[in-house]
């Protein structure tokens, strides 16, 4: 078993190279071709034409694409992914500083995601037929209707505005600090042993990561619902049933085993849109992660950035689809056979 | 299945007992202490090397841990600071320095001429790329003769040097320790002379600085600033309400106003040294003098500063604002639509007949940006002009403006701390320097002139001068004098700088 999933691993991670080889090629091209110069907010504004000129040699701006792009990939390879524009500093070492910050969100994302997904897809089914399951329907449409954002917004105005009860700026409260080992701030403050600091930082995640949250549960909600409705007449659900099982008994061991699968595949899409969504709850929460680092970077035309931070964003991706694969592959021999 | 949906009831309940409880949790220690402060900043540095960029959005979080050697009043008067005298020679290509001999560097080291020599010249020697390397590239030596004196030495005569030290990306850097950690580790850890050190920063999100006990000057009565970088400026409405941050900038008018009137919490609308005008370009449409100052005429400054200030921004005739030495008190550029159309006739141009131009904004690089563009567009449409608008990011403006490839006109914000004239009038309206969209040849020359003139008098008389001949001719179309808000708790007694600063040193609480 272990090898046709190590067999499964590789083959996906093989086919995943050459996906980030494409990515990297679109994200360049398409950034050479809009219509800004990169270096136009890297010169100071009384800058003469000899200086822009001799700075655009400089950064190789002055090569045809192809030729920039392979300079550029052939560094990026070797973990060089050139110096940020606006910040002056290596792109590899601003990345290394925000994405920790991101991964916590957004595992804190999917735990919430998947939790009220889940249950709130087990409550529709056992509510089927009754108003009950209309209403969940009709609060999860609505949730799934507003964007990310918009809860960001709106959990500030409610929790931190209004009840005054969380905290909704950058990641911990103003008076406390913690050293930086990790970067990974929870995981920071066990190593410190500052749970009070743990506390905080919890808390400074809580809103950031439920409006990211509510982008995914209803969707995995409704998908559940569904998926078990479909099991809810199989031969051995009935069976089960006339052996005298008790229902929860039979929702929980037999038809949420088979009807997760289904939602475990979407689980692996939304997941990756998780990270997508942190570009601008990261900016509405300061939260200092890659997203807030991609806004501001696109605000620069701060080329080297967006490029590493797209590649950063497309191996996400890839490497939660093959994560949830795997999964899917370990949870059901057939997939396996199939395979 | 009734087990179940009894779970699920008692999951619904816990749950919402915990949502209960965690409204019931006492109320979050947000405010700060008497010796502490939290301040919303809307930007946040792009790095710790103060003297590679010009931005003037982070000037005053440089000030707090760094040493300008010279600094300026809330009026805006220069003043010494660590440059405790200046003589400046009958040329201007010489500056006499005279530097405190009680400045020290975060790390206890003693600052001295070395450190200014290095800052200003030899990182420049040494390829070190800066904004600061770029204003100074006049300047040929800094000849030091002992640790408390040293001479500039320029190639060409640059009046304002003293007021350019008190502006953007002119601080002092300790010399032992960029040499020491290299220039780009120097970017992340820096040390510095002012009156809070840095103790934590983390990007994009918030800068924590302790009150440096050694600092030469008036020592600070608030000991610990945190500074949340807080973008958006909705967060910074919540911050304040909520009591998260204690002093917030730049917020909406009507939120500065609605804020003002919540208990705990005061508001200021300030004028700054910003001005809000349009950029001209001399040839296309705007090749004819008529249809410039039709153009000019039409637009309603005080209409604009009600609807998008609330009467607090101050219309301009005059690139310069009140207060500064190249204001022209006295001189008004009439709002006089029947006029504009006088002068559009004259032109061949009607409501029947429009001129069309182009008009560039931003939209949200300044308060309002794109709601003025919009409302100047329908002011001309009454007299007969039809703009076509076009929103801009800023590195297209300079891209653009750099390749005299803007529109016929442009909307935009011009930012001069000094209130010195020659960053008013003369950087804008010289054709050779990239900020100016106006190249005629004929009011550059009288700049270029100016820019040589040691003599102050005769340097400001000339600049008075050329802003009511640039107005008078439509070289330029100033509108309105700029606002800053500040909203914070009733409780901390700030100190309004006539340029925005927010000094958190010059602060306390009553």
């Amino acid at each position: 078993m272990n090898g046709g999933l190590l067999g499964v691993a590789l083959r996906r991670v093989a086919i995943a190279i050459p996906l980030i080889f494409l990515v990297a090629v679109l994200v360049f091209v398409v950034l050479r071709l809009i219509p800004s110069d990169p270096i136009a907010m890297s010169v100071p504004p009384n800058a003469t034409r000899d200086e822009i000129e001799a700075l655009r040699r400089e950064m190789g701006l002055h090569l045809p694409i192809l030729d920039q792009f392979a300079i550029w990939f052939g560094k990026a390879i070797v973990g060089d992914f050139g110096r940020s524009i606006a910040f002056t500093q290596p792109v590899l070492r601003l990345i290394g500083q925000s994405l920790p910050a991101t991964i916590e969100l957004v595992v804190l994302a999917a735990i919430f995601a998947t939790i009220l997904g889940l249950s709130g897809g087990l409550a529709m089914y056992q509510m089927r037929g009754r108003a009950g399951e209309t209403a969940t329907d009709l609060v999860s449409t609505l949730v799934m209707s507003i964007p990310e954002f918009l809860w960001a917004i709106f959990f500030i105005l409610l929790f931190g505005v209004a009840l005054n009860v969380l905290p909704f700026t950058g990641r911990l409260d103003s008076g406390m600090t913690v050293g930086r080992h990790t970067g990974f701030l929870l995981i920071d403050c066990l190593i410190e042993g500052r749970f009070a600091a743990l506390g905080s930082a919890l808390l400074h995640m809580l809103l950031p990561a439920l409006a990211l949250a509510l982008g995914t549960a209803p969707l995995l909600m409704r998908v559940l619902r569904s998926s078990l409705l479909e099991v809810t007449n199989e031969d051995y659900m009935v069976m089960a049933r006339l052996r005298g099982f008790p229902e929860r008994q039979i929702l929980l061991r037999h038809a949420f085993k088979n009807a997760f699968l289904p939602t475990l595949n979407l689980m692996g899409v939304q997941f990756s849109f998780l990270f997508g969504g942190t570009l601008l709850v990261e900016v509405i929460y300061s939260y200092p992660g890659i997203g807030n680092l991609m806004v501001e970077a696109v605000r620069n035309t701060d080329l080297p950035i967006i490029q590493g931070v797209a590649l950063v964003y497309a191996v996400a991706v890839l490497a939660i689809n093959l994560a949830v694969d795997l999964l899917a592959l370990f949870l059901n021999p057939k997939l396996r056979v199939a395979k | 299945m009734n087990d179940l949906r009894a779970f699920s009831r008692r999951g619904f309940l816990g749950a919402t007992g915990a949502g209960l409880a965690a409204t019931a949790l006492p109320d979050f220690a947000w405010a700060q202490g008497k010796d502490s402060l939290v301040m919303g900043w809307p930007i946040d540095p792009p790095t710790w090397d103060p003297i590679k960029r010009t931005n003037p959005g982070i000037q005053a979080i440089y000030k707090m841990v760094f040493d300008q050697p010279v600094t300026q009043a809330p009026d805006l008067k220069v003043i010494p600071a660590v440059v405790k005298a200046w003589k400046m020679s009958d040329d201007g290509k010489q500056v006499e320095l005279e530097f405190r001999d009680d400045v020290y560097w975060h790390d206890g080291k003693k600052l001295t001429a070395e450190d200014f020599r290095y800052t200003y010249f030899e990182r420049k020697q040494k390829g070190h790329k800066s904004d600061l390397a770029s204003v100074f590239r006049n300047l040929t030596d800094v000849k030091v003769a002992s640790e408390t004196k040293c001479t500039m030495i320029l190639s060409a005569a640059m009046p304002t040097v003293i007021p350019w030290m008190s502006f953007l990306a002119n601080f002092i850097v300790p010399k032992h320790h960029v040499e020491a950690i290299g220039e780009e580790k120097f970017g992340e850890n820096p040390i510095g002379s002012g009156p809070y050190k840095l103790v934590q920063y983390e990007r994009n999100s918030r800068i924590v600085l302790e009150a440096f006990d050694k600092y030469w000057g008036p020592k600070p009565s608030i000991k610990k600033i945190t500074i949340l970088i807080m973008k958006d400026p909705s967060a910074r409405v919540a911050a304040i309400q909520s009591g998260q941050a204690d002093w917030v900038p730049d917020v909406p008018i009507r939120e500065a106003e609605r804020l003002g009137k919540v208990a705990g919490l005061k508001s200021d609308i300030l004028p700054i040294t910003r001005v809000v005008l349009l950029q001209i370009r001399s040839d296309r449409a705007f090749a004819d003098k008529n249809v410039r100052l039709a153009a000019h005429h039409a637009i309603d400054k005080e209409a604009l500063s009600r609807a998008l200030y609330g009467g607090k921004a101050v219309p301009l005739s005059v690139v310069a604002t009140p207060g500064t030495p190249g204001f022209v008190d006295g001189y008004k550029f009439d709002y006089d639509p029947k006029k504009a159309q006088e002068l559009l006739a004259k032109s061949g141009f009607g409501p029947d007949k429009p001129l069309q131009i182009g008009l560039a904004t931003f939209n949200g690089v300044f308060p309002g940006d794109y709601e003025m563009a919009r409302a100047i567009a329908q002011m001309w449409k009454r007299v007969g002009i039809e703009a076509k608008i076009d929103v801009i990011e800023q590195p297209k403006y300079f891209e653009l403006n750099r390749g005299n490839q803007l529109p016929e006109t442009t909307l935009y914000s011009w930012d001069n701390a000094t209130g010195d004239p020659e960053m008013f009038s003369g950087y804008l309206l010289n054709p050779s320097l990239p900020f100016s969209a106006w190249k005629d040849p004929a009011v550059g020359d009288q700049i270029k002139k100016l820019f040589l003139v040691v003599n102050y008098e005769a340097r400001i008389k000339g600049y008075r001068e050329i802003a009511v001949h640039a107005t008078s001719e439509g070289a330029a179309m100033p509108l309105l004098q700029s606002v800053t808000t500040w909203v914070y708790k009733s409780g901390l007694k700030v100190q309004p700088y006539l340029n925005g600063w927010a000094l958190p040193q010059t602060w306390s609480w009553s």
